[in-house]
């Protein structure tokens, strides 16, 4: 009956009307997906605060920045010269990889203690392969640490799960699953010992 | 069938007038008039002051954080002004008075209310809270004593002293004493929907949308069912 | 369009391995349908539009709501504090629960003028008695839904609601106490009420769903009803749903989501009927708020309730106003099924329609000693309305019905 009579009215119609609904769809999805992203409380608990002159002397403790672990260590004269001398197993000697967190800070000079001030290093606690905690094996060799380091250990950290390597500064050894130095995060001094990361 | 299509165009119209008719008094008494202007940041500004100077005497607002301060940006409070309000308590904290709950039974025999809902939990609102703050009188039976008589609070007999001192104030003073109940009303009445001018904003584009949208589809009804006698 | 789809190769796989094409032939290309339908038919579809927003709109507050009565500061608690955070800080949060409280008001409109539709035209009437009653089951479930969901902001209104209905529950003889504590878990309306109504509340929506699908395919069995009443045969005056009806249905939603969208963007509260005033005020076991009354969609039975002096005798008569629907196929004798060529049944049925209207401004406004006969007298007219119907046909000169429609 109306095979050909005034179809294009109709078609078009019916494109219009899909093309809206489609519109309407995709508006209405918008405030449900946004609704899952993290809540405006939950953005602002993005800053930890934190005494580094809790930390005593070649001790490690772990804190915690949004829901994350962070190592902070109090890198003695001693474990800071273990930084030298290893440059050829490290994948990322100069920490390259990963620039623009520590951009502000970064020199040519502390590039290898990759901290604002040498003495407290402050990264992010999750082994770069899969997230485990590495376990803290500070002094070289394997007098404490027997075959789960190598022969040449020069001290720094261990991974349990999948055998990732990490020097006293957290850089990444070769033959380690793990493919970037442990994650350095902002951070800044508001004084002498307060530090606030995030 | 007609009488029926007119019957529920009818009920659904009387649904969205109603409301605003049972807004007009407050048990009782009409309730007057407040001038408030959530989309004013100066409105809202002043009224924080008057929160902040008058109310958090007594009152907490819990679910307005110091952050929201700063985030709204009908408030857009700078950081440096916010860390001044807040002295030692957190950034992310609501803001709570300093009178313990104890200390107000003993002082006023009740606890006074978290006022960051107070405009939704009162029948006439703004109004309401306007009316209440203006509406400290002498007891004409003089049983009440002065400072705790309302004329809009349901009863009359109020626990809350007056306190924009509005019992027995000067001539001179009235305006700016409407004035501070007014912007403090208009502080209480954006604190308890933070986000109602964005929704107003959303809702005009989603009803222009959907009355186009309408309109296409019944257009294309008809067409259809051009197909069809009937 | 949707022929360009089933041609498709795709398509065919799919069919191969589920008979999709005789589902959306049998169901919609070639489901036959009156062609007299009006306008009153549309609010079956957007029944189940609404239900499919409240089910979308609560699976997303779900990720956020806490059901604890555990208190917090200033008097509040867990449960309320988590609806503000949901309010103010959770991204579209105050979207998502506004959608959700006028949906729950929208659902009754939409199923109170379906129901509406049912008594005038005489869906209710053989073959689809059964369809009728599976309605009754989805209307007391969605009451149940309703009832729980109020609880869960834990205000004023919600908790002396739910402990008004809980004590009802309790008038009952014999089974009272016990299905009060089972309600309850507690000797009062608490948390380990909150926590298990929280979990009925996400469940009776998804039964709602098995339900309505049963309605719709007991509704397929027997085709539609139509303004006439007549039974109409297949070619004639009938015409395939899709693409008319579903067309004509697009239509419907688009008309309603304006309204709909109308009142969450501008007047979610309505004045508080939808989001009642002293439900901003923090639940307060000690305190009774000075005026209690249910959510507008279940004032009438709240008025029917209130006009008997016996709380069990209020209880019971509040049950059988819901039970009797159960039984109105079987009540109406008359052979023709609607009220257009019924001159009594129409009378009847717009004053079944008035009653319900007072009963629930009855039950929505305090029970000065007028109201209160008011709600008795209509009460009785409720009831009557349906003790009536067997007799009706009786005396009833009904007007010629068309040859077709």
């Amino acid at each position: 009956m109306s095979d050909t009579l005034d179809h294009t009215r109709r078609n078009f119609l019916y494109v219009a009307a899909g093309g809206m609904g489609a519109v309407a769809a995709g508006a209405t999805i918008v405030p449900f997906i946004g609704s899952m992203l993290p809540a405006a409380d939950t953005l602002a608990a993005s800053k930890t605060e934190f005494d580094v002159s809790t930390v005593t002397a070649g001790q490690l403790v772990v804190i915690q920045w949004q829901g994350k672990p962070v190592f902070v260590v109090n890198r003695t004269a001693e474990l800071l010269k273990q930084v030298d001398g290893h440059d050829e197993v490290l994948k990322d000697a100069n920490s390259e990889a990963i620039e623009e967190v520590s951009a502000a800070w970064i020199t040519p000079e502390n590039r290898k203690y990759r901290a604002i001030k040498p003495e407290y290093l402050i990264m992010v606690a999750s082994c770069t392969h899969l997230g485990c905690i590495p376990l803290f094996k500070p002094s070289p060799g394997r007098k404490e640490w027997g075959d789960s380091v190598p022969e040449d250990w020069p001290g720094g950290w261990h991974c349990p799960c999948h055998g990732s390597l990490y020097d006293v500064s957290g850089r990444v050894m070769n033959g380690s699953p793990a493919p970037h130095n442990l994650h350095l995060m902002p951070y800044e001094y508001t004084s002498d010992t307060q530090v606030v990361i995030g | 069938m007609k009488l029926k299509q007119l019957l529920t165009v009818a009920c659904l119209s009387l649904a969205v007038a109603f409301p605003m008719a049972a807004q007009a008094s407050g048990g009782g008494v009409a309730l007057k008039h407040a001038e408030v202007d959530v989309t004013s940041q100066e409105q809202i500004r002043r009224g924080l002051t008057v929160f902040v100077d008058v109310c958090m005497g007594c009152h907490s607002a819990k679910y307005v954080t110091y952050k929201g301060l700063i985030d709204y940006p009908e408030i857009g409070l700078s950081r440096e002004a916010v860390d001044e309000l807040r002295g030692d308590s957190p950034l992310t904290s609501g803001m709570i008075t300093d009178l313990s709950p104890e200390d107000a039974a003993v002082s006023y025999g009740k606890v006074p209310p978290d006022l960051s809902l107070i405009v939704n939990a009162r029948r006439g609102g703004a109004d309401y809270i306007y009316s209440l703050l203006t509406g400290f009188e002498s007891d004409p039976a003089g049983e009440v004593p002065d400072g705790n008589y309302n004329e809009y609070f349901p009863g009359h007999r109020i626990a809350m002293p007056d306190p924009l001192g509005w019992l027995d104030h000067d001539e001179a003073d009235t305006a700016e004493l409407e004035a501070q109940a007014n912007d403090v009303s208009a502080f209480l009445t954006f604190i308890g929907d933070p986000h109602q001018n964005e929704r107003h904003a959303i809702g005009k584009y989603v009803m222009i949308f959907l009355i186009l949208l309408t309109i296409v589809l019944y257009l294309l009804k008809k067409e259809v069912w051009k197909d069809v006698k009937h | 369009m949707l022929d360009k789809i089933m041609k498709s190769k795709l398509f065919g796989w799919v069919d191969e391995r589920t008979g999709a094409e005789a589902i959306i032939k049998s169901q919609l290309t070639e489901y036959e349908v009156p062609k007299n339908l009006n306008y009153m038919w549309n609010f079956g579809s957007l029944a189940l539009l609404v239900l499919v927003l409240q089910i979308l709109t609560g699976i997303f507050l779900a990720m956020y709501y806490k059901p604890s009565a555990a208190l917090t500061m200033g008097g509040y608690t867990v449960a309320f504090d988590s609806v503000e955070r949901i309010m103010r800080d959770v991204n579209f949060g105050w979207l998502i629960r506004y959608m959700h409280a006028v949906g729950a008001s929208a659902f009754f409109v939409v199923v109170y003028m379906h129901i509406g539709r049912g008594l005038y035209y005489g869906s209710y009437k053989g073959p689809r008695e059964l369809l009728w009653i599976i309605g009754v089951v989805i209307l007391l479930i969605m009451q149940g839904a309703a009832f729980f969901g109020y609880l869960l902001p834990w205000g004023q209104m919600s908790f002396w609601g739910a402990t008004v209905i809980t004590n009802l529950f309790g008038a009952l003889p014999v089974i009272g106490g016990f299905l009060q504590e089972v309600l309850r878990g507690g000797f009062a309306v608490g948390d380990p009420t909150l926590n298990r109504f929280f979990s009925l509340h996400y469940l009776f929506p998804l039964l709602l769903v098995a339900i309505v699908g049963g309605h719709v395919h007991a509704l397929h069995v027997v085709h539609s009803n139509n303004p006439t009443g007549l039974d109409v045969h297949e070619g004639k005056s009938t015409i395939p749903f899709h693409p008319y009806y579903t067309i004509k249905d697009a239509f419907g939603v688009g008309v309603f989501l304006t309204f709909y969208c109308y009142v969450v963007f501008f007047n979610p509260q309505m004045g508080g009927y939808f989001i009642e005033v002293d439900n901003y005020v923090p639940a307060n076991n000690l305190q009774t708020p000075p005026h209690i009354a249910p959510v507008w969609y279940l004032t009438p039975w709240y008025t029917i309730l209130r006009s008997f002096e016996s709380k069990l005798l209020g209880v019971v008569a509040m049950g059988a106003s819901l039970a009797i629907l159960f039984v109105l196929p079987f009540l109406d004798r008359s052979k023709v099924r609607s009220a257009r060529y019924r001159p009594v049944y129409r009378q009847m049925v717009y004053l079944f329609f008035v009653t319900v209207i007072i009963l629930g401004y009855c039950g929505h406004s305090a029970p000065t000693p007028t109201l209160k006969l008011v709600g008795q007298i209509t009460t009785a007219y409720y009831f009557a309305f349906f003790l009536l119907l067997p007799f009706v046909h009786k005396f009833e000169k009904t007007k010629p019905l068309p040859e077709e429609i």
